[in-house]
């Protein structure tokens, strides 16, 4: 079982970080997106695994090492606000620069528009 | 009970908060009143802060009443109160500088200057690794903000960049602590100080990738090499008085590198001793280099100034490679002074491009400025502080990092970097400063009012350069008894579990 | 007391300040006081001097680092205290009558004094790290002088040539202090000066004696140093007249001499130092000959004495240095007088070149006597002063052995130096006064104001006095200046004008004599001189630096190219190269903790993940499929969450997926719908590379991490969850109580995010497409009947839901963020459903009060632990029997969530609401920016 979770976060990091290196920013806000899902799984596998814990105290169950879930729980709402922000960032980047390009414009290292 | 340790944080964001709401966010005159205000208020408390400090108590406040290492805690101890009063210091002048018209240019400026602050602020106190993170996220999407301010391709086309690569940087943030909570166990920095010590094996080796993956993150956010590039150009298009409180950023991830790494990864960690020195010997070197070079072939007066930025982290960067208790109390006296001085060259050369036109602060020939003898004289004196010339505090702090070098290797690296690039800074001075002031044709056509606001936050942070050279003495004592109360922590974590006080 | 003498010039940089704006003489009155009451200061101290004291006086400044105010009086430093402030007082009142109405005499003078200043501190230092200081100083106030008529190109470069040159020195230098302070401990100069063999011992004497020596000859601009100084001649002849007769040039000159006991004495030093001054020696005075400006003679002449000056230290022979004191003064004198002569003539002439200025005697005889007599002097002619210190030079040359066999060539070449300082000495005095007439001058030459001779005959007067009287004159200064240097006690020398015919009266003659012959057959010379291209060194300089700023963009442009990819890939690579190390170490990467056992659904779950994790990849290009596989590795993920007891986890997961799906969509509407294909196959592969190690390594530490047991702090809040806390579900007490202080930050995040994005769409200026980018339609039925009615039912019920999740959060899955995020969905349907002018009516709610207030809240409820002297956001619950409920907890926690509850809706609605109202008519438009 472990073997699978350590699988799925390489898999999900692997596709989060090509999506982050490519030249549009909606790949690169998806790349984000799966990086974070990776992140989340990631923490949360450091507290180990543990099937049909307790969720609440109950008596006899297992109870899975609440702190990371905790931790997973802010990373995932930060996570949700700084997307937001990427998202609508790369919305105001199209409208004033006319493309989608992280850098602007298509060839940046040629017409360099900013000499500032 | 004293709740000082916490007020840093609170001021800030209260502040904020009343600043969205009616009455106060109805009209800008009140914005500016109480944003200047609480800024006053912060910089007193900071102030406090710091004479409690210098007694060599350490406030240790345990946040939610839960004791360390189960709860949060904060740590007011001489490093923060040292960062937080530059805070301080850098958020009073921005928002003076800001209030003579920089604020009317967009919506929240008040209210993220502070939520800013706050950012930094809970950054220089908490305790508590998971915690430094959640700060680290609120100081970046205020940086996010404040960056756009104002509007305009340059800013839109500085951000994206800005912000895509910092987002990668918080995913490593996270994957770190995830790798560090999973081998070492616990969240706060002193617990895992002591716990760090008890590994061996595969855990001890996980948790060196953990304090790697750290060193990468703090190392984003300090600007050091190869991760770097970002820094001019970004701080080149922020507005003058964001970029004033962003000369501390950088500063974030150095402190960040003496809390942490010093503690947790310090020179007590049993195997895992000094895990970042190797790499940041050659860092330190190149990052100097860069920047100086970048320093050289700066197109205008902002460029050169994000470029010092880098010489200056750089610079910070070998007295951390040092890693004495000198080189500590060195770094601590040159952070101060090249974060001040940083920022006051910011605003100047905001000042600067107000007033030649087109040409904005390009070192190109243009039209003269409309106050050659004012401008010139604080150009002059910020131009001296920055590169390292008497009697300024440049100086003093260059000397200290230099003479905190006693080996021979340590010497042959640092010297030569260190002093070519001060002979670049001057030579990249002399060549801007000749050309924006004195290669002038024609007239100043149009008559600028400056107000006398922006020159008085210029001086706040431009007084240090003499003061912090005048009285060196004391404050030198300062840095290095703090370097020694590190030290301290490092060896003995136990004093900030229970209670901070020996 | 001592500290007053350079602390009183500088507050005289003050006066000239303040006076600026009276007349021009009350101008130059109020600047001469100050250096002449230190003057005085200085005369009153000397008696105890000349009895051979040396007072010293010490005040801590930064003892750490061995710096501190220190001040020293000896002999040394009396003799130049008297150059710097005698010529300087005469300076001021030369400058009074050369410069120009135009020029702003004020700031002249402020930056005048303050160059006295730190000349002063240099030769008074007791402190090397303080001399170091003011030894920048005098580069930096030296380049305002320069550059003084900044309109000037020529004035702008040669003072940055001079600024980067001496500089340069100057970082040499402190190198140099730096390394001997580390050897000896100390920067004290007593102590230094006194531990000379210690220095001279230790394996680095090599090293400080070269940073040294790379210092003064920068600037006592010693070959190959020499370039910058002609050009700052580009100064006002004021400047000229002091910074190269008796002071900038000189500090070098003195540090030699101030060094001396602790350096000298050995081979390498002799090697160094007499070699630079003999090569600067002779380079000086030939250059000078071929001069057509006058004060581009003066400069190489000044260059060519200095190197003798720097070579007679270099003969480590006591008497040399003597003789080098000695050429010291007559030199200040005569150059000084000779600069200021020449900036009459420019000033009366208007004109410097010598082949228009001819026969000025007739014109200005009372200049040309004093010109003349200067300039015998620096020929070295008999009765003058320059005459004795160049009979010493030459006898020194001639008793000297260092060179074996060789020991005759150093006479010779002094000779040869000697009779070229004649020919050009001859040059000026006939080319300027004799020759025929002036051709085509600007102006009539005329004699100047009568004051402004003044200084010119002072000096020469002093020229003639110690040329005449040499022992009763200077005997007394000589002396002590001396002793202090040798810091020891003098070895026999006579200052008699006639030791008899010996060899250097021989050489001088020879030297007079072959001097006026080349200067007889000169054209001859000139057209040989023509024959070689004149190299400016301002111009090579330029293009040095130039090289030097184009060598520095090439390679920063090359390694910055201002694209992100490159940065987020080196970011990525940086953290492969850090993590690699210690992941090789690892020997197992499994652990000895029990692993669970796979069972098919966890495989179907992983393996759908991965599919549409991949299929995001290959389809990344089509955007809207691209986003629907993401929605689907979200839903495994929370699944995945359910599976491994996570039910808190799962549901936020899935909450937060519902929104950020939707923004993904409503970004889609305005982004293109499809990514052209850009990165070229080795691009690709590259990165496909890079993201395959990158996420190898992560899967391995989460493998390794997982396979072994841990011991962590979370048993504590299991243990205290419900005592402490008042709460069953674990993972909400820790993020409402235990760790509330990371939540309160949270929010705090989420609330800023929604002002910056407002600030984002505020002024968006997007164009609405009207079909996408496969040319279909979008719908023009922009609110569904079907949808408005089933969403308007549903809203009460899905408000219900929030609540009852906000409520049972504490003790069962739930809480506050994932009931706010209900709301906001539920609420967000409402606008899809029916667009934003039916919200606007039903819906009166400012989002960011919302934020505001539950910011406010949560805060509040953090203080309100305070009124019970407890730390912020200490929780507090108890249980209550309510009337219908029952037993029921009331937690101040409950309060907080309230917070994070209001902060949650307010972020998400101001978000999706004003992204909606982009795509309608209600865009924001510009308004009141507060």
């Amino acid at each position: 079982m472990e073997m699978l979770v350590a699988l799925a976060i390489g898999i999900l990091t692997a596709s989060g970080t090509f999506l982050t290196l490519r030249g549009r920013t909606f790949p690169v806000v998806l790349g984000l997106t799966l990086l974070a899902y990776a992140v989340n799984l990631f923490i949360f596998s450091s507290g180990r695994l543990v099937i049909d814990g307790a969720a609440v105290l109950q008596q006899g169950l297992p109870v899975p090492d609440p702190l990371p879930q905790a931790l997973v729980l802010t990373a995932i709402v930060i996570g949700f606000a700084m997307t937001a922000f990427a998202v609508i960032l790369s919305m105001r980047a199209r409208a004033d620069l006319g493309n989608d390009h992280v850098d602007g414009s298509i060839r940046s290292q040629q017409n360099d528009g900013d000499q500032r | 009970m004293s709740h000082l340790p916490i007020l840093p944080i609170l001021i800030p964001m209260l502040a904020g908060i009343l600043l969205l709401l009616p009455p106060l966010r109805t009209t800008l005159t009140r914005q500016r009143i109480a944003s200047l205000v609480s800024a006053g208020i912060n910089l007193l408390v900071a102030v406090v802060l710091l004479n409690q400090s210098a007694t060599g108590e350490v406030a240790v406040y345990a946040v939610g009443d839960w004791h360390p290492p189960y709860g949060i805690v904060l740590i007011a101890d001489r490093l923060s109160a040292l960062m937080l009063l530059l805070t301080a210091i850098l958020l009073f002048a921005a928002l003076l500088y800001a209030s003579a018209g920089e604020d009317e240019t967009g919506r929240f400026f008040y209210p993220l200057m502070m939520f800013q602050a706050l950012g930094i602020n809970g950054a220089f106190l908490t305790g508590d690794l998971f915690n430094l993170f959640v700060f680290f996220e609120i100081l970046l999407i205020a940086s996010y903000s404040l960056l756009i301010h104002g509007g305009g391709k340059h800013k839109t086309r500085a951000a994206v960049h800005y912000v895509f690569l910092n987002l990668v940087g918080s995913a490593i943030f996270l994957f770190a602590l995830g790798v560090v909570y999973g081998s070492i166990g616990s969240l706060n920095m002193a617990d895992m100080a002591l716990r760090v010590r008890e590994l061996s094996g595969a855990e001890l080796e996980l948790a060196k990738v953990g304090g790697l993956l750290l060193l990468v993150v703090f190392g984003l956010k300090a600007a050091m090499l190869p991760l770097q590039f970002w820094l001019p150009r970004t701080y080149a298009t922020a507005p003058g008085p964001v970029v004033a409180l962003f000369a501390i950023l950088t500063k974030v991830g150095i402190y960040c590198m003496m809390r942490v790494h010093g503690m947790i990864f310090g020179d007590y960690a049993g195997d895992i001793a000094d895990l970042i020195q190797p790499w940041l010997w050659a860092t330190a070197i190149l990052t100097i280099a860069i920047g100086a070079i970048g320093a050289l072939s700066s197109p205008s007066l902002k460029r050169l100034a994000g470029h010092l930025v880098i010489v200056s982290v750089g610079t910070l960067l070998s007295a951390l490679a040092i890693n004495t208790p000198a080189a500590i109390s060195a770094a601590l006296y040159y952070a101060a002074h090249s974060t001040l001085a940083g920022a006051a060259l910011f605003l100047v050369s905001e000042l600067i491009s107000e007033q030649r036109g087109g040409a904005l602060d390009m070192i190109v020939r243009s039209r003269p400025v409309a106050q050659p003898v004012a401008l010139g004289i604080t150009f002059f004196i910020t131009a001296l502080a920055l590169i390292g010339m008497p009697p300024f505090s440049g100086f003093i702090g260059k000397l200290m990092v230099m003479q905190s070098a006693t080996t021979m290797m340590q010497m042959s690296s640092t010297w030569p970097t260190l002093l070519i690039a001060t002979l670049f800074a001057l030579v990249a001075f002399s060549r801007a400063g000749s050309t924006l002031f004195w290669r002038a044709t024609g007239k100043n056509s149009d008559n600028i009012k400056v107000s006398s606001t922006k020159y008085a936050a210029i001086w706040l942070l431009l007084l240090a350069a003499p003061l912090m050279s005048l009285f060196a003495g004391p404050i030198v004592e300062f840095t290095a008894a703090t370097a020694a109360q590190l030290d301290q922590f490092a060896q003995t974590p136990e004093i900030l579990l229970n209670g901070g006080n020996r | 007391m001592l500290y007053w003498i350079p602390l009183l010039t500088l507050l005289g940089t003050l006066l000239p300040l303040a006076t600026r704006n009276w007349s021009r003489t009350a101008c130059a009155w109020s600047t001469a006081i100050l250096p002449a009451v230190a003057l005085i200061l200085v005369v009153i101290q000397s008696p105890a001097v000349f009895q051979g004291n040396t007072l010293v006086e010490h005040y801590p400044w930064v003892t750490q680092l061995g710096l501190e105010i220190a001040f020293r009086l000896d002999g040394y430093a009396l003799l130049f205290i008297f150059l710097i402030l005698g010529i300087g007082l005469l300076i001021i009142l030369y400058a009074r009558y050369y410069l120009s109405e135009q020029d702003d005499m004020g700031r002249f003078y402020a930056y005048l004094i303050l160059f006295m200043t730190a000349m002063l501190g240099i030769v008074m230092s007791e402190n090397l790290l303080q001399l170091w200081a003011f030894w920048e100083l005098t580069s930096i106030s030296s380049f305002l002088l320069i550059s003084f008529w900044s309109h000037k190109t020529d004035a702008r470069k040669g003072a940055r040539m001079a600024l980067t040159v001496t500089g340069m020195g100057g970082l040499a230098l402190l190198a140099g202090i730096l390394l001997l302070g580390d050897t000896l401990g100390t920067f004290n100069l007593t102590e230094i000066l006194a531990r000379g063999d210690e220095i001279r011992a230790s394996g680095r004497y090599p090293i400080i004696l070269i940073l040294i020596l790379i210092g003064a000859f920068t600037k006592s601009a010693q070959f190959p140093f020499h370039f910058w100084l002609p050009h700052a001649m580009a100064a006002p002849t004021p400047v000229s007249a002091y910074l190269h007769s008796a002071t900038m040039v000189k500090a070098g000159i003195f540090l030699v001499g101030r060094l001396y006991p602790s350096l000298s004495g050995t081979d390498l030093w002799f090697f160094l130092v007499t070699s630079t001054g003999t090569a600067t020696l002779l380079v000086g005075a030939y250059i000078a000959l071929f001069k057509h400006d006058l004060k581009g003679l003066l400069a190489f002449s000044t260059i060519s004495h200095l190197g003798l000056i720097m070579l007679l230290f270099g003969l480590n022979s006591d008497l040399a240095a003597v003789a080098a004191v000695f050429h010291i003064i007559n030199h200040a004198t005569f150059k000084a007088s000779l600069f200021m002569a020449a900036g009459i003539i420019d000033h009366e002439t208007g004109s410097r070149d010598m082949r228009k200025l001819n026969g000025l005697w007739r014109y200005m005889p009372h200049t040309a006597s004093l010109a003349i007599v200067a300039a015998l002097a620096m020929a070295g002619v008999p009765l003058l002063n320059g005459f004795l210190s160049k009979e010493m030079f030459f006898n020194e040359t001639v008793h000297q052995s260092s060179l074996g066999a060789l020991s005759w060539m150093l006479p010779v070449l002094a000779t040869v130096g000697a009779t070229f300082s004649v020919a050009y000495s001859a040059r000026f005095i006939h080319d300027v006064f004799f020759n025929g007439e002036p051709i085509n001058l600007p102006r009539t030459p005329h004699e100047p104001p009568r004051y402004m001779k003044i200084p010119v005959e002072i000096l020469v007067g002093v020229c003639i006095l110690v040329g005449m009287a040499p022992a009763w004159v200077v005997g007394d200064l000589l002396n002590n200046a001396s002793s202090a240097l040798l810091q020891g006690d003098l070895p026999e020398y006579s200052l008699s004008l006639w030791h008899g015919f010996n060899i250097p009266l021989m050489m001088s003659i020879t030297a007079l004599i072959l001097g006026l012959v080349i200067y007889n057959i000169r054209e001859r010379l000139f057209a040989f001189q023509a024959k070689f291209a004149d190299r400016d060194a301002k111009l090579e300089f330029e293009r040095l630096v130039q090289l030097t700023v184009e060598a520095a963009n090439n390679l920063y442009a090359r390694l910055e190219t201002n694209r992100l990819q490159n940065y987020v890939l080196t970011l990525f690579i940086f953290t492969l190269a850090v993590t690699a190390w210690p992941l090789m170490q690892i020997a197992e990467t499994t652990g000895d903790r029990e692993q669970l056992p796979p069972d098919w659904i966890a495989f179907g779950g992983i393996l759908t993940l991965s599919l549409a994790a991949i299929m995001t990849l290959v389809w990344h290009r089509k955007r809207v499929i691209a986003l629907i596989s993401v929605s689907v590795v979200g839903l495994i993920v929370a699944l995945i969450f359910a599976r491994f007891s996570a039910p808190d986890l799962a549901l936020t997961q899935l909450a937060v997926e519902v929104v950020t799906i939707i923004l993904l969509m409503l970004a889609l509407f305005f982004l293109p719908q499809s990514t052209p294909k850009e990165s070229s196959p080795g691009v690709v592969f590259r990165d496909l590379g890079i993201s395959i190690m990158v996420g190898g390594v992560m899967a391995t530490l989460a493998f390794a991490m997982m396979t072994r047991p841990l011991e962590t702090i979370s048993d504590f809040f299991t243990a205290n969850a419900k005592t402490g806390g008042g709460g069953t579900n674990i993972v909400n007490v820790i993020l409402v109580d235990f760790r509330g202080f990371d939540t309160l930050g949270e929010i705090t995040v989420l609330g800023i995010a929604g002002l910056g994005i407002y600030k984002l769409i505020r002024r968006m200026r997007l164009s609405l497409p009207t079909a996408d980018s496969s040319g279909r339609a979008w719908s023009s039925d922009t609110h569904p009947m079907m949808l408005a009615m089933v969403s308007q039912a549903l809203l009460p019920l899905a408000l219900l839901v929030s609540a009852y999740i906000f409520l049972r959060g504490h003790n069962l899955p739930g809480g506050g963020f994932i009931a706010g995020l209900i709301t906001a969905i539920a609420l967000i349907q409402q606008y899809i459903a029916n667009g934003v002018f039916f919200m606007k009516g039903k819906l009166r709610l400012d989002y960011q009060y919302l934020i505001g207030w539950g910011l406010l809240i949560a805060v509040a409820t953090g203080l309100a632990s305070w009124m019970f002297d407890r730390p912020f956001l200490t929780s507090w619950f108890d249980y209550l029997n309510w009337p219908v409920v029952g037993k029921f907890e009331v937690a101040s926690a409950m309060v907080f969530d309230l917070g994070v509850y209001l902060t949650v809706v307010g972020a998400t609605l101001l978000i999706l609401s004003n992204l909606g109202k982009l795509s309608t008519t209600e865009r924001p438009t510009e308004g009141e920016n507060i």
